[in-house]
């Protein structure tokens, strides 16, 4: 008992990470309709950058703060230099995939080539314990999931409450029509993809904190996970993406408690085909198809 | 030196079949094949435990299962039978038809999966450490010194990698290679013409997985290891990028690839003097190569030896036949259901604008329906677009499918041709109950459509597109791709003469080898019916053939269409232009919000109130 509850409560730091990258992963793929799979590294090179600073300051708030901001501006110059200038070349969506492979192998070794193949170490001080029913977390945990949580509610507001959120959500649903309603398409996925960097830099933050030891391909594995938690929400689905993290953090964990860690993550990646599988819509597929909020 | 000549040979004949595999899989057929390493990796390791004595040896330092000590060429036989077999399962969960991204990280996944299990089970192939001491194949009975067994095993991969260089141009010159190549540009469109593109895309998985597990047991034959550091993920990536770059879809730009990335590009640095950080270079040449593999993407996105489509030699003179004696054998129905010509001299059976009591006798000697539509239900994009439709097409008509925009009248097409699953009701053709029919059954009794939107194959020459709707080939399994011509060489150049008949009836004759993706939007829907025609149809099934074309095509396609109902075809079509409907349909079936309002000759609706309505209200 004492062990599932211990898993429970790792699964809740981990689904907030899973979270934070998720919903990054899904905003990103709903509205602009690539699957990018150098999210992983960009995740990767956010978190490294942020380490590097963090050796530099100690400060856990510019960690925060130069993860999100390095992830956000990766992910705007790689759309900007490379993914965009494609889209209007006429590049298949095949084309696309296999170029988001590349730049994520680019990405891992302009890592390795400066950082070098060693584990790297970031200790955050764990900071007070505070118990909070049969669970008890550290304080730098908590901060893990409070981040996610602000970042959720954060989100929320923006897509609920502001005209950016509103034309993001149109984008996504019929970017031609938005288009022809006067949104400008073109500046909404710039934000989408400057947005969903940032999420994934945080993300890759969290990770960091969460597991203190890391290398350049850290990200990469984890990322499958992250993209298990998008889809099993259902594509282009926000809240869906944070159900999703919910689950797949605690299966996860859970998983790794009972059946072993070395298949910690085969959790997540049998999820992740089985729901392709059977529903690539995602649990809040149906829900959303006639709120609007993609299909 | 030698010993590096002797290198860079197996990995280039180790590469070289491992893109051919790939190509198939990727290049021809369109599987985003991201789980690909995994197959070769298998057949590495099948070779590496069944050419190893028992794991107790050495002082029992690696696990492993089997442990047998088989000769080398039989555990290679059996790498690739467990290639081809573990393809089944993966191509079954891969081929699916799900989107190309997600079909990649599928696969993906699944080879990420397999690295763990290797990883963990420790005692399948020795964990994370990997198998080593992997016994040199022939070493027991081929006395070498090190550099001439080197040579020798040199010698013996090429040897490995020109069979398979001959088995894939054997398939290169089939009709399967052409079907699959149909498939990847439009698998809709294939599917609609007969193919069953699950079970052709398996050919490939299973073909591509054998191939390229053969490829890994001739690699670990060689370096005596094999570990999952060996096959991470960016492997694939490299044999993805060395086909681009060597141009995807034929065996001699996946083999140019294989030669300039992986060996040249990758293996090559290896001699180059080690500067700065151990691993620098190494990390700097992954780097190159992902913005390689993107320039090529960006600016030569067809590779170096772009795909070309096949030419056939003309065995005539241009020209041909007039279609009206092609059409008395190919469209004059099955023997026992009389020509209607023969019925009704001069008009082939239709109504015609005579006193209503002649057009009722006339519709009763025409005979029963051909198809018949009961009570059909269909949701498309969460809306119930076909909400209780009953119809029916009568053989040897035109009947013109009408109606206001989103009246369903496309998803009832989708739902007779079995594209769409209906949620209840039933469709009857030629007495057969084909409801839920897969579409590719449907389209093999003879139920062909043509689509609303262009859907021709792309990178297939003019000519290919029109044989990919010659159905009886041959030659598309993979035993008749390797028999040769013998197995459908005949049969395919009567199809092309065929072909070329119909391109000199349509005035393309001239357009035989453009590439689908440069035609005009008005010869592309040539294309399509002239493809559609080449499948001999019983029915055809046209969804606005006419959108599109060129005013002048269109009276040649109005002429061709009621000379082929002439001589037996019935026809259903959804057309805008009302004026076109009167002219060429002999019966209407008008639809409204998912439902049938009106039936009968075009002149009996528009009388009807209701029809009235519906096109002025919308």
């Amino acid at each position: 008992m004492d062990l599932l509850i211990a898993s429970i409560g790792f699964g809740l730091i981990t689904a907030s990470i899973v979270a934070l990258g998720a919903v990054g992963f899904t905003l990103q793929f709903g509205i602009t309709n690539i699957f990018n799979l150098a999210y992983g590294e960009v995740m990767g090179a956010s978190a490294f950058v942020a380490y590097q600073v963090y050796e530099n300051t100690n400060n856990v708030l510019a960690l925060w703060v130069v993860g999100a901001v390095f992830g956000a501006l990766l992910s705007f110059t790689l759309n900007r230099v490379v993914i965009g200038p494609l889209i209007r070349k006429g590049t298949s969506p095949f084309g696309l995939v296999i170029v988001t492979l590349a730049l994520g192998l680019i990405l891992e070794n302009l890592v390795l080539a400066i950082g070098g193949a060693q584990y790297f170490t970031l200790v955050v001080p764990p900071g007070d314990s505070f118990v909070i029913g049969p669970m008890i977390f550290t304080l730098s945990q908590l901060s893990i999931i409070c981040a996610a949580v602000l970042v959720m509610l954060a989100l929320h507001v923006v897509l609920t409450q502001t005209q950016l959120g509103r034309a993001m959500r149109a984008t996504a649903t019929n970017a031609t029509l938005a288009r022809t309603c006067g949104i400008n398409v073109n500046h909404v996925k710039d934000i989408v993809w400057t947005l969903s960097g940032l999420l994934c830099g945080l993300a890759g933050v969290a990770l960091v904190i969460n597991i203190e030891t890391f290398q350049a391909s850290t990200a990469q594995v984890f990322v499958v996970v992250v993209i298990a938690g998008a889809i099993l929400g259902g594509i282009g689905q926000p809240y869906g993406a944070m159900l999703g993290a919910g689950i797949i953090g605690l299966v996860t964990e859970v998983s790794a408690a009972y059946i072993g860690s070395g298949y910690k993550d085969v959790a997540a990646f049998v999820i992740l085909v089985l729901v392709l599988l059977i529903r690539p819509q995602g649990i809040r597929g149906a829900i959303a198809a006639g709120r609007g909020l993609a299909s | 030196m030698e010993f590096y000549i002797a290198t860079t040979l197996v990995f280039l004949a180790v590469d070289i079949m491992a893109c051919l595999a790939l190509n198939l899989q990727f290049g021809v057929s369109g599987i985003l094949n991201f789980g690909f390493i995994l197959f070769q990796a298998v057949g590495a390791y099948t070779v590496g435990v069944l050419t190893l004595g028992p794991d107790t040896g050495n002082g029992g330092f690696q696990h492993y299962v089997a442990g047998i000590h088989l000769p080398f060429v039989v555990a290679l036989l059996i790498a690739g039978l467990i290639g081809a077999l573990l393809a089944v399962p993966v191509g079954w969960i891969g081929v699916r038809r799900l989107r190309n991204d997600l079909q990649a990280v599928v696969l993906l996944v699944i080879s990420i999966i397999g690295t763990t299990v290797a990883v963990n089970q420790e005692g399948l192939v020795n964990g994370s450490v990997g198998l080593s001491l992997i016994p040199h194949p022939f070493s027991d009975f081929i006395h070498l010194s090190t550099v001439n067994y080197d040579l020798f095993y040199a010698a013996l991969a090429l040897a490995f990698c020109g069979a398979t260089y001959f088995f894939f141009y054997r398939m290169q010159r089939a009709p399967l290679w052409r079907t699959l190549r149909a498939i990847r540009d439009n698998e809709v469109a294939a599917e609609a013409l007969g193919r069953d593109v699950a079970q052709l895309r398996m050919i490939a998985m299973v073909v591509g997985g054998a191939v390229a597990a053969i490829s890994g047991g001739v690699l670990v034959g060689y370096i005596g290891i094999w570990a999952p550091s060996t096959w991470l993920y960016p492997e694939t990536i490299v044999y993805l990028g060395a086909i681009i770059i060597g141009g995807a879809g034929t065996n001699r730009g996946a083999a140019l690839g294989a030669l300039l990335l992986p060996v040249i590009f990758i293996q090559g640095t290896q001699f180059l003097p080690e500067i700065g950080r151990p691993g620098l270079i190494d990390a700097l040449d992954w780097v190159a190569t992902g913005l390689l593999i993107i320039a090529f993407v960006w600016l030569w996105p067809r590779g170096i030896l772009p795909e070309k489509p096949k030419r056939f030699p003309r065995l005539s003179t241009p020209g041909g036949l007039p279609i009206d004696e092609l059409a008395g054998p190919t469209y004059g129905g099955s023997p026992d259901r009389p020509r209607v010509d023969v019925l009704m001299p001069g008009n082939g059976g239709r109504p015609v604008a005579t006193p209503a009591s002649d057009e009722w006798i006339n519709r009763e000697r025409v005979a029963q329906a051909l198809l018949s539509v009961h009570d059909l239900h269909c949701e498309f994009g969460g809306v119930r677009a076909v909400d209780g439709v009953s119809c029916d097409v009568r053989a040897g008509w035109i009947t013109g499918l009408i109606g206001p925009n989103g009246a369903g009248k496309s998803t009832l097409i989708k739902a007779i041709c079995g594209e769409l699953k209906p949620l209840s009701g039933t469709v009857v053709f030629d007495g057969r109950n084909i409801t839920n029919w897969a579409p590719h059954r449907v389209a093999r009794l003879g139920v062909i459509r043509t689509f609303q939107i262009s859907s021709e194959f792309s990178r297939l020459s003019v000519l290919e597109n029109l044989l990919v709707g010659a159905v009886e080939i041959g030659g598309e399994s993979l035993v008749g791709s390797l028999f040769g011509r013998r197995a459908w060489g005949s049969a395919e150049a009567a199809a092309v003469e065929r072909a070329r008949q119909l391109l000199a009836e349509f005035r393309m004759a001239e357009m035989e080898s453009a590439i689908g993706a440069e035609l005009s939007g008005g010869q592309r829907r040539l294309v399509e019916i002239m493809r559609a025609l080449m499948s001999e149809p019983r029915f055809l099934v046209m969804d606005e053939p006419l959108a599109g074309v060129h005013k002048t095509m269109i009276g040649t396609i109005i002429g061709h269409l009621q000379r082929l109902r002439d001589a037996g075809l019935t026809i259903l079509m959804v057309e805008h232009e009302l004026a076109t409907v009167d002219e060429l349909c002999d019966s209407v079936v008008v639809m409204a919000q998912g439902a049938v309002i009106a039936t009968g000759t075009m002149a009996e609706v528009r009388r009807e109130q209701r029809v009235l309505d519906a096109y002025l209200i919308g």
